[in-house]
């Protein structure tokens, strides 16, 4: 019988998928308080790319890198041509006109790449490692997963605490009127926050295409799970969003194992209500929050 | 233009300089100068127009006509990202700090640094370097306003006056040659203004300081120059002791104080 420790273990590696993408999501909302919604359908859309470069060329890694470029350059091209315009009139209107990105990155990859699910090839081994003399619910390709994620966490974190350029975007996120007055070119800052945000969403994108498949609207669902885990971590916070993104993988990895998969989504749904009434900063926020 | 008239050669000026902001007209056809090596007050009731003439010098506001003098340059299109480049610091109204950066960390963010993204991103070596020089700058900066005791405190957990002293430190840590004070003295005390008094006055002759202040005592010990503005246009200009019997600025401004 599976135990309750499986069910925890076999969370770890989606939770690093949400973790990622609550990544992605924190880090577009830092560098310009805009929750962006599109996040997953740049990252669909960034996965279809590597998946044709890995049709073409047979090489995962190049798919990766081809897929992270395409991240970037996506993330660069909605902020420059969409939020920028719109959020000078109004915030508000900037997260209403990330779904309309959402929609036309959905749209534009059902025309190009057709709306029915395809599989994306597994590039390492996905049978349950064994040790000990029993079988664990970890594959080698959770590995890689949990590796690539650590190695994001850590270069982002070192990114914005020893480098000139994160203390910019801290800034710049705190406030960029005083940031400019030090010499900072905020629209700019910004645009590198969107591109790296693009970069995370990307990597998230091309390793759990793997394991479960890829469509135009495949990733909805992902976007659930860590919208909650960015706004439960606090929405300021790259630990909070990686620590919540593991949580909530783990949590609704054992809500599937004891009842059904399809129960995961409404569970984070009340854990996003419940944490918005108890401690509406999240987890790991520093400011207080509005109250209305 | 006839206020202009006392320094051919400003480190700071506006030139007949006039904006309008929804519908309101902030500054009308204003010409102030700031000579080099001075400290030049400005003053005027609120409203007058003041912190919009330091939006315009560096650059937030747009002027809609008229030309702005940044460091002895005419300047067609001022950008504050360029300001310390060009040598300029500004200080805001409050303190304008950043809440989760360290006293340490906001201070370096005043000091100008040379190199690009990608050698930042990649930690070369000589951004390494400059990023150790711009701490030791940061440091003297804490040292020379007394508080290099706080440098690893967030802004929040220090007193007011801290905070601005804090503030001052980020805008020296880049050496300007010239100094935009944006009411430095509000909510201050009587000890931390004296300490005010000696920094701006030492400033000069190596730095141009132009002055924002309501702290009329201050004002008059300070400046060697003074220019006050009344509803977005000049009304006077002068010595601390010209202005102090001007009979317009004491109608507009310092009538209580003045009868007082």
């Amino acid at each position: 019988m599976t135990s309750f420790i499986d069910y925890v273990l076999g969370g770890f590696g989606s939770g690093m998928i949400i973790a990622l993408m609550a990544l992605a999501l924190v880090l577009t909302w830092r560098a310009t308080r805009v929750v962006n919604f599109a996040q997953v359908g740049q990252a669909m859309f960034t996965t279809f790319i590597a998946l044709s470069l890995q049709t073409l060329t047979g090489s995962w890694v190049i798919a990766l890198v081809g897929a992270m470029v395409a991240g970037a350059l996506l993330g660069v091209i909605v902020q420059y041509l969409v939020l920028r315009p719109v959020k000078r009139a109004d915030t508000s209107g900037a997260i209403i006109a990330t779904f309309g990105v959402l929609i036309a990155l959905q749209a534009a990859a059902g025309m190009i790449w057709g709306g029915d699910s395809r599989a994306y090839p597994q590039p390492f081994g996905n049978t349950a490692i064994t040790l000990f003399g029993r079988e664990w619910p970890v594959s080698a390709y959770d590995l890689v997963v949990v590796g690539f994620a650590v190695i994001l966490v850590v270069g982002l974190t070192l990114l914005f605490t020893r480098t000139n350029l994160g203390l910019a975007m801290r800034a710049t996120a705190f406030n960029p009127e005083v940031a400019r007055l030090s010499g900072i070119r905020v629209g700019r800052t910004l645009t590198i926050g969107w591109a790296l945000a693009g970069i995370v969403g990307a990597v998230a994108g091309v390793l759990v295409a793997p394991t479960s498949a890829i469509s135009p609207n495949s990733f909805d669902i992902l976007l659930v799970f860590a919208f909650t885990a960015a706004v439960i971590g606090g929405l300021d916070s790259l630990i909070g969003a990686v620590a919540l993104g593991i949580g909530t993988g783990l949590i609704l990895s054992v809500v599937s194992g004891y009842s059904d998969s399809s129960n995961a989504p409404v569970v984070a749904l009340v854990l996003l209500a419940v944490n918005l009434v108890l401690k509406p900063e999240g987890v790991f926020g520093h400011h207080k929050a509005r109250s209305v | 233009m006839g206020y202009y008239a006392p320094f051919p050669h400003p480190a700071v000026a506006l030139e007949d300089v006039s904006v309008r902001l929804g519908g309101l007209q902030i500054l009308d056809s204003v010409s102030i100068a700031a000579p080099r090596g001075a400290v030049t007050g400005l003053i005027g009731p609120n409203g007058a127009g003041k912190t919009t003439v330091f939006n315009v010098m560096s650059g937030f506001v747009p002027a809609d006509s008229g030309s702005v003098v940044l460091n002895g340059q005419h300047v067609h299109h001022v950008r504050p990202q360029q300001l310390t480049r060009r040598g300029v610091a500004r200080t805001l109204q409050g303190v304008g700090l950043f809440p989760s950066l360290t006293v340490l960390d906001n201070v370096m963010m005043g000091a100008p640094t040379r190199f690009g993204v990608i050698a930042d991103a990649l930690a070369m070596p000589w951004v390494d370097r400059e990023r150790r020089q711009m701490e030791e700058r940061a440091r003297e900066a804490l040292v020379s306003l007394g508080i290099e005791g706080e440098s690893s405190r967030l802004p929040s957990e220090l007193p007011y006056p801290v905070q601005k002293r804090v503030a001052l430190a980020r805008a020296l840590v880049s050496d300007p040659s010239v100094l935009l004070l944006d009411e430095p003295a509000g909510g201050i005390g009587e000890a931390d203004m004296q300490d005010l008094e000696r920094l701006i006055r030492s400033s000069v002759p190596d730095r141009t300081v132009v002055l924002v202040e309501h702290h009329m005592e201050l004002v008059m010990a300070v400046c060697d120059f003074i220019w006050v503005l009344d509803a977005g246009q000049v009304i006077a200009s002068g010595t601390p002791d010209q202005i102090r019997s001007d009979p317009a600025v004491l109608a507009a401004y310092l009538g209580e104080e003045g009868a007082a």
